[in-house]
């Protein structure tokens, strides 16, 4: 987290074009732009302004946006997270929704016309751009059928329905290709699974194929599924960014899109920090996790 | 001679995949399916300047016309053909999926193998930085580097590219690690054979089956984060026409045009369909387990 | 018909004798009385119109204001704000959008308030008196009025603003307020302004709420229990409704303010306000009930039609009160002039000068008309709009230097050392996401009659802004809204330090921004201290007009003001200001 933190910091200052006078566009002539330079300690050496900004992040404080009202980054990313996060959740539970029960299905009835279709609607999620899912989304559900909101989001405390409403077409947007993975791993780990020695051995002993695959096939099947969370959270982020420029859904992506239009380079710094922050945090997540549910793991 | 017998050995492995691959394309309707279109793309973005019927930037008053004769698939907000717009764009997208992949498969797989022929420090130093570059999703880190760069088409090239590096350098060492310890490496390396030499003719040849694989992975994300890109306005440029712009620029007049919104991202899914198909196949005719 | 006869005899009655003003006096030939006072007679209204240039007969026509329908008080309205991430700013002195100050507009009072037919009215002012030499305006405040926070309002707020805007760190609007040499507090609710000169557009200008901005009632206790940064996104005013919520991104919340001092206003108990860039979403959002109002930056052109078909939705079109320009920066060297004060037969012989006029002449406005606002404009060559009237210049597209003529401008690329376009180098053309298309159809025209390449950049606003006011940019497609009064459009672009005109530039390597011209500075100084409406008129297009031959901005469009709303909404006449959305009239239909 240190190093990412010291790395986006270096990175944004080897901008060509001098990042700096870029946020001093506002102000006046050349004293002007050195006063301001010195009351912002950019007149400072690069690691004494280095170990300034670490020592504020450590606090909390990621400054202020350079452009309009100038309001601090953290406030910001605060009001930015919870978006994301509703986001990415439900994008996530969509995925599980859609992706779950239809790996079990192809893997039950292998080689059929169901399984067949299943495993071309994981190909056309994977093949599909989100953004343009979503721009789908909106012309058929909101502008012609007119049964879910456009655009914009909605927090939490307004309603949960009216959160949920505006939820439901960004995160199919976002969810999809999770989705058509989340198939694809289910059915060839269950197929793999039931071909297993201990398998046959439950089947021999009269088990029905339903118990079979409940009890027994699928918590093993999710193993591999588990890892992939890991790379859901990289889909899904990524997924938002892009996402959320088509629903103006003002999340982490958004802001991350806009300070870099902008030039914003408090608020690049600070967006990245946070979503790197959460990859790692998720990436450690899975690995309690896969510990946690296959104890061989942590024994190695 | 057991020189020869162990040498031989990569080589024949070389023939029998060559005949697996045939085989089982006869097999898979999937990859047929995707060979044939992803070639009809290739052939009309090689052929673009022939088969457009017109300059693909070329404005008429003919603005958002429908599907006709003149306009196979309509015209766009500025009345351009969006059939010329198309396959001009399929030029940027395939260049952009396949220079990027190439490119981040050279430098990709040169880390990887170094890191796990070598080990020690150097293999230290290098899988640090992996780690970390792993750390970011890929797109992240192609948006993060057009921000620092800019736009434009070399520097998008370059952002993708290094954004899949990674990728390539596990995939080679992990493979590396594995292969450094087959018998017929210790055999070159006693018979004094050069690092250059076991790294490049021995080692590389048989990394090579999961790294198709996973550049065949990486073009079609190449592809739909070159779309994004464009897409969110970090593209090539604002009016060369790429797909995701097209999508970007037809967005604010779906609802009157919908050919607009429905052909470029029809070509996206397409072709990244098909290359999907294609790696399909090769996972399984190159018998390779990847790991996700 | 005779009772249309009738009609027709009166509205021309009417006409000639609001145009009937004794041009010797300086205060619109109206006496002191009919200008004073607590709200204008009809017939002082209708001189004033016509004065202003603004009288159309639409205003003559009774009975166009609607019938109140089933409509009831109460309940919330969703109004989508076009072609925006964010409202950055709903502080008066730091608004410099229109979108801004649209919303700005319901949360604050001024002094005055012009209303629907571009008339001012007294807003926190209940009376005022302007002396014979039009030097002094007293005003009698409105009493009782509070602030949202419970502060009373009183004479001292009108002082504190006015010390705020004049103070240039505080505020971007101390010029509009310029030529107040004094302001005296007489009493708790008496304020007298004593300016330098007479000022014709010191009414519905430098006191107007919305687009003056430099005396919009600012609350003394809010700004210091919460900080300017604060104050700029909950601010505290006035005016009918009170913020309640707003963040970036995702929009403001005002509630009715109970106390407003109209108890008969405003009528909603709740307006929401979204930003919502991008055409697609916003016309879906408005078709699928989300939005019921469309506020913010014009309307994207190509959804007039979509809109008009909608039997649910209203869509009213009246010209705007804009021009949208290409700014051509004078000191990148292809196409530089280091001094606007040769007369033009001279700055002919000039190169750079050759390449501006052949930019200008180039345009073909009437295509870009059609194709990038599908119709939707009105060609401009000056910064006078139509929405101006009387002081519009109907022959301006003829006498310009501007006008569209290929082979004028190709001949005098070539004049210039560009034959055919050959050696030109390639410009960036600096415009909005949203206008990026307006940006390509540009340089296409440029590329057909020229035959020069234009690379069209697109940078947000917030940056692009910050650029030309550091005159760094080769050419920037952009312009002005919210312009009522001719000073709106010189006073703030064309005179030399106006407040556009790169102020941030380094000044030691630029002596002036885009534009500056002795004969223009004078025209435009004097118009503004000019009462004598035809005097002023004379002045105004003079000054135009030189601004406009001598290339200061090659001129494209002035936007046509195009309101849309669901057919739930019942938006009175009377609140039907170009450029402006005041909710404090609007009501739902149960």
């Amino acid at each position: 987290m240190f190093v990412v933190a010291t790395l986006v910091f270096f990175m944004l200052r080897i901008v060509p074009g001098d990042p700096i006078a870029a946020m001093l566009a506002d102000a006046g002539g050349q004293e002007e732009v050195a006063a301001l330079r010195a009351k912002l300690g950019l007149d400072q050496p690069l690691v004494v302004q280095y170990f300034k900004w670490l020592g504020n992040v450590l606090q909390g404080d990621f400054g202020n946006s350079i452009y309009g009202s100038r309001q601090p980054v953290s406030t910001i990313l605060l009001e930015a997270l919870p978006r994301t996060m509703s986001l990415a959740f439900m994008g996530f539970v969509i995925a599980l929704v859609i992706g779950i029960p239809a790996g079990i299905i192809s893997a039950m009835r292998r080689n059929t016309p169901t399984d067949t279709a299943v495993s071309l609607f994981a190909f056309l999620g994977l093949s599909m751009p989100d953004f343009w899912l979503a721009i789908l989304l909106i012309i058929v559900f909101a502008a012609n059928l007119q049964w879910l909101p456009a655009i914009g989001y909605v927090p939490m405390s307004d309603g949960l329905w009216l959160w949920f409403k505006h939820l439901i077409l960004p995160s199919i947007a976002v969810g999809t290709a999770f989705s058509a993975i989340i198939a694809r791993m289910i059915r060839s780990s269950l197929l793999e699974t039931l071909r297993a020695d201990y398998m046959r051995t439950a089947a021999s002993k009269g088990l029905s194929p339903r118990a079979l695959m409940m009890d027994h096939a699928l918590p093993n099947a999710m193993i591999p599924v588990i890892t992939v969370i890991g790379i859901a959270f990289a889909l899904l982020i990524s997924g938002a960014v892009v996402v959320e420029n088509v629903f103006a859904i003002k999340g982490l992506g958004r802001v991350l899109i806009e300070g870099i239009l902008n030039r914003d380079y408090p608020v690049v710094q600070g967006a990245v920090l946070v979503v790197s922050a959460f990859f790692v945090f998720s990436n450690m997540l899975v690995d309690l996790l896969y510990g946690m549910i296959d104890p061989r793991i942590r024994l190695s | 001679m057991e020189q020869s017998t162990t040498l031989e050995k990569p080589v024949s492995a070389h023939r029998r995949r060559e005949n697996r691959l045939l085989a089982t394309l006869a097999k898979d309707k999937k990859a047929q399916f995707g060979l044939i279109v992803l070639g009809l793309f290739i052939f009309g973005a090689i052929f673009a300047p022939w088969l457009a019927p017109n300059d693909p930037n070329e404005m008429t008053l003919d603005m958002m016309v429908n599907i006709s004769g003149t306009h196979p698939l309509g015209t766009d907000d500025l009345g351009r053909d969006l059939l010329s717009r198309i396959l001009y764009g399929t030029r940027i997208s395939l260049l952009i999926g396949f220079s990027t992949v190439i490119i981040a498969l050279v430098v990709g797989v040169s880390l990887g193998i170094t890191a796990g022929y070598f080990g020690g420090r150097l293999d230290f130093i290098i899988m640090r930085y992996i780690d970390l570059q792993w750390a970011f999703p890929n797109f992240i880190i192609a948006v993060y580097l057009v921000a620092v760069f800019g736009t434009g088409l070399f520097n998008i090239i370059a952002a993708i590219s290094l954004a899949f590096i990674d990728d390539f350098a596990r995939v080679a060492r992990s493979m590396t690690l594995s292969i450094r310890e087959e018998q017929y490496i210790d055999a070159a390396r006693t018979l004094g054979f050069s690092d250059f030499r076991i790294l490049f003719g021995h080692i590389l040849p048989n990394t090579m089956p999961p790294i198709i694989v996973q550049a065949t992975v990486s073009v079609s994300y190449a592809i739909l984060g070159e779309a994004s890109l464009s897409f969110l306005g970090l593209g090539v440029s604002a009016d060369t026409p790429t797909w995701g712009l097209i999508l970007a620029d037809g967005r604010g007049f779906i609802s009157q045009a919908w050919w607009l919104g429905v052909f470029p991202g029809l070509a996206i899914m397409l072709v990244v369909l098909s290359i999907n198909f294609i790696g399909d196949w090769l996972r399984d005719a190159l018998d390779v387990r990847q790991a996700m | 018909m005779s009772k249309e006869d009738d009609k027709k005899k009166l509205i021309e009655i009417e006409w000639k004798d609001a145009h009937d003003f004794d041009k010797r006096d300086p205060l619109f030939g109206l006496s002191r009385d009919a200008l004073s006072g607590a709200s204008l007679s009809r017939r002082a209204t209708l001189r004033l119109l016509a004065a202003g240039g603004v009288l159309t007969i639409a205003n003559l026509v009774p009975g166009s204001s609607k019938l109140a329908s089933a409509q009831s008080s109460g309940g919330t309205l969703t109004a989508g704000w076009s072609g925006v991430g964010e409202i950055v700013t709903l502080d008066p002195a730091q608004i410099n959008q229109v979108l801004q100050f649209q919303v700005a507009s319901n949360i604050f009072s001024g002094l005055m308030h012009i209303d629907y037919n571009l008339v001012a009215q007294g807003d926190l002012a209940e009376s005022w008196e302007v002396s014979a030499d039009g030097l002094i305006y007293t005003f009698k405040l409105r009493e009782g009025v509070t602030f949202h926070n419970g502060d009373t309002f009183n004479a001292d707020d009108v002082v504190f603003t006015f010390e705020r805007s004049s103070d240039s760190a505080q505020s971007i609007h101390s010029k509009a307020i310029a030529n107040v040499a004094s302001l005296e507090k007489l009493n708790d609710l008496e304020v007298r302004f004593t300016l330098n000169k007479p000022q014709a557009s010191f009414l519905p200008k430098a006191l107007e709420r919305a687009s003056g901005r430099a005396m919009t009632i600012v609350s003394r206790g809010a700004l210091e229990s919460m900080g300017p940064a604060q104050y700029g996104l909950t601010p505290v005013g006035t005016g009918a409704f009170k913020v309640t919520e707003h963040q970036l991104g995702q929009g403001v919340v005002l509630e009715r303010f109970e106390d407003y001092y109209d108890s008969e206003r405003p009528k909603l108990d709740k307006v929401v306000i979204k930003p919502i860039d991008g055409p697609e979403p916003l016309a879906a959002a408005l078709q699928a009930g989300d939005i019921q109002y469309i506020g913010g930056n014009p309307l994207p052109a190509q959804l007039v039609d979509r809109f008009v078909k909608d039997p649910e939705i209203t869509v009213d079109i009246k010209p705007a009160p804009g021009f949208q320009s290409v700014w051509l920066n004078p000191w990148r060297e292809v196409m530089s002039v280091s001094d606007f004060n040769k007369p033009l037969e001279e700055l002919k012989k000039e190169k750079g000068f050759m390449v501006r006029l052949a930019l200008a002449k180039a345009l073909d406005r009437e295509l870009f008309i059609k194709q990038a606002l599908f119709g939707n404009g009105v060609a401009a060559y000056g910064t006078i709009n139509p929405a101006m009237g009387f002081f519009y210049d109907e022959n301006i597209g003829n006498e310009s230097e501007q006008a569209f003529d290929p082979e004028g401008a190709k001949a005098l690329m070539e004049a210039a050392g560009y034959p055919g376009g050959s050696g030109f180098p390639t410009l960036d053309l600096i415009t909005t996401p949203s206008q990026k298309r307006y940006g390509l159809v540009i340089a296409n025209i440029y590329k057909q009659v020229l035959g020069i390449s234009v690379n069209v950049v697109t940078k947000e606003f917030t940056v692009q802004i910050e650029e030309f006011n550091k005159m760094d940019f080769d050419m920037r497609l952009g312009g002005s809204g919210g312009d009522y009064d001719p000073d709106d459009g010189l006073m703030d672009w064309m005179i030399t330090d106006s407040k556009f005109n790169g102020p941030t530039r380094d000044k030691a390597d630029k002596p002036f921004g885009f534009f500056s011209e002795v004969e223009a500075d004078v025209a435009i100084s004097e118009q503004s201290v000019t009462a004598d409406p035809d005097e002023r008129k004379a002045m105004v297009q003079k000054a135009n007009l030189i601004t406009s031959n001598k290339v200061a901005c090659a001129f494209l469009y002035h936007p046509v003001d195009i309101q849309v709303y669901d057919k739930s909404v019942n938006y009175p006449d009377e609140s039907r200001i170009p450029g402006l959305h005041d909710f404090d009239r609007v009501t739902l239909n149960s």
